[in-house]
């Protein structure tokens, strides 16, 4: 037996047929705004979960080198760089020696975490660390990574706050224009003894189908995009050559974004419900007639 | 016993000075054909209005079945209680003259029975065929809306049928044949029928004429 309200959602099916140019108008602009959506949430996602990758790797990265280059700085001989690695806070007890120059050395050690730094530095002046030596990470390269990752990161937050802003006001607009386009539908069916929150539930639902059908348009257009976009932005940040990031659209990406779209709809929702709480059948029927 | 009542009500409309009706009581009972005469710009729209429940008595009480209908739910008795002719149609006009109908016995929650099947009968009553039944209300002529707008007034089966000028827009056939339709719904069927009027054409199937003029009504005797 069919729901008492499932006629509700069959108008509603019925009414996108029949007002095919307004649903595509209404259309193009959820895709357009849902599209730059996915491109944002795609661009600042990968690029977080990228700056946190860099972050771990050379926030690991660990390096006792001299402070400075004097010739009277005492050698870290094999044995003490070795003592050094046998320590709970690195990931294995490697320790790479690089030349840097004048024939010192820089050991670089693996921690587990970054957060363990200042703890293995204790560690290793207890281990009697000569003094003129210095444990740190590579800040010189670390910076060099992570920080045109930090701007594409502000830059496609920033996108999508304004994305979101407009999206908004743009859905909020959509349906005041067409809440009053359909005014004199509005004032028939609620004539015709139509509860108001049943009328509201039709017009959600056909703004809900529309988002949705636009959702799944939108994941496609802007997991296309995001790359291309992603890739030129990164060209304006970096000078120096790096490694491709590849933009993804992620399962958490996907749902941020049905949960945006789903905003988008639930304002839409909201604006109908309320402009069609103000409307009395009889004021929109005199109106007309 | 009365269906519908007027009891002592007065209206005029908001922000104006001009009283349309003072302390009017009247009664209307089941089984009988009411007309309400007038010339254009009495109030006959108006008292339709406020007995099809779309607006409100500035005073008094409009009593249904013994419930004031200020205090009742008016979406429930639209819906179910009272079917409504428009004299402007009031149709969908995106929709098929079938969907106007079916939509109206959804709204009203109408249960067992083959909803199309009654629509296309209604339809068929009021003189639409199947074929036009499914073109849209736009692609229909004047005097084919106003009797898809009769046989969504009566869609739901209602206990009550308020009617403003429901055969404007027909030619004399047509007319006559919606005129025995009224009469057959309040005669055979028992339901109460009230048409609002100019029109001469309604009296014959009237059982009371109400003539209405400068907000008294005076009953006519035929």
């Amino acid at each position: 037996m069919k729901n008492k309200n499932f006629y509700v959602i069959e108008n509603a099916l019925l009414n996108l047929g029949k007002n095919k140019g307004r649903n595509f108008l209404q259309g193009v602009m959820i895709f357009a705004v849902i599209t730059t959506t996915v491109i944002a949430l795609s661009i600042h996602n990968t690029s977080v979960a990228i700056i946190g990758e860099y972050k771990t790797r050379f926030g690991s990265e660990v390096n006792i080198v001299p402070e400075t280059l004097a010739d009277n700085l005492p050698d870290i001989t094999a044995e003490q760089a070795l003592l050094y690695s046998q320590s709970e806070y690195l990931r294995d007890a490697q320790v790479d020696e690089v030349k840097i120059g004048s024939g010192a050395i820089k050991l670089v050690y693996y921690l587990k975490s970054p957060e363990s730094l200042d703890a293995f530095r204790t560690e290793v002046q207890d281990k009697g660390l000569p003094a003129g030596y210095i444990v740190d990470i590579d800040k010189a390269g670390y910076d060099r990574m992570v920080m045109p990752m930090e701007g594409l990161k502000d830059i496609s937050l920033t996108f999508l706050l304004i994305v979101l802003a407009l999206g908004c006001a743009i859905m909020i607009l959509l349906s005041i224009i067409s809440v009053r386009e359909r005014k004199y539908e509005i004032g028939v069916l609620r004539a015709m003894g139509m509860k108001k929150q049943k009328l509201a539930m039709g017009l959600w639902v056909e703004i809900l189908i529309i988002t949705s059908v636009c959702f799944i348009l939108s994941l496609i257009a802007g997991g296309l995009l995001s790359q291309s976009i992603s890739d030129a932005l990164l060209a304006g940040l970096m000078n120096t050559a790096t490694e491709p990031v590849d933009i993804s659209v992620s399962p958490q990406t996907v749902l941020q974004i049905f949960g945006v779209a789903m905003l988008f709809a639930s304002v839409a929702g909201i604006i109908s419900v309320s402009k069609i709480t103000k409307y009395e059948p009889i004021k929109i029927l005199m109106e007309r007639n | 016993m009365s269906t519908l009542a007027l009891q002592n009500v007065s209206y005029q409309y908001e922000g104006s000075n001009k009283i349309i009706f003072k302390d009017i009581s009247m009664s209307f009972e089941a089984g009988k054909v009411y007309t309400i005469v007038g010339r254009s710009g009495a109030g006959k729209t108006t008292l339709l209005n406020l007995l099809a429940g779309l607006d409100v008595a500035t005073a008094g009480r409009i009593v249904y079945d013994g419930v004031s209908l200020a205090e009742t739910n008016r979406n429930h008795y639209r819906a179910r209680k009272a079917g409504i002719v428009f004299q402007g149609f009031n149709l969908l006009t995106n929709a098929t003259a079938l969907d106007n109908i079916l939509l109206s016995m959804h709204i009203s929650g109408i249960k067992g029975v083959n909803k199309k099947a009654r629509a296309l009968d209604l339809l068929k009553k009021v003189g639409i065929s199947p074929e036009k039944a499914n073109r849209k209300i736009l692609k229909l002529s004047g005097g084919e809306q106003q009797r898809i707008g009769i046989a969504r007034a009566l869609a739901h089966n209602p206990e009550l049928i308020i009617a403003d000028e429901p055969t404007g827009s027909l030619d004399e056939n047509t007319a006559n044949t919606i005129l025995e339709i009224l009469a057959s719904l309040a005669h055979d069927e028992g339901k109460c029928v009230i048409v609002v009027t100019h029109s001469k054409e309604v009296t014959p199937i009237a059982d009371e004429i109400w003539s209405i003029d400068d907000g008294v009504f005076t009953e006519v005797s035929q």
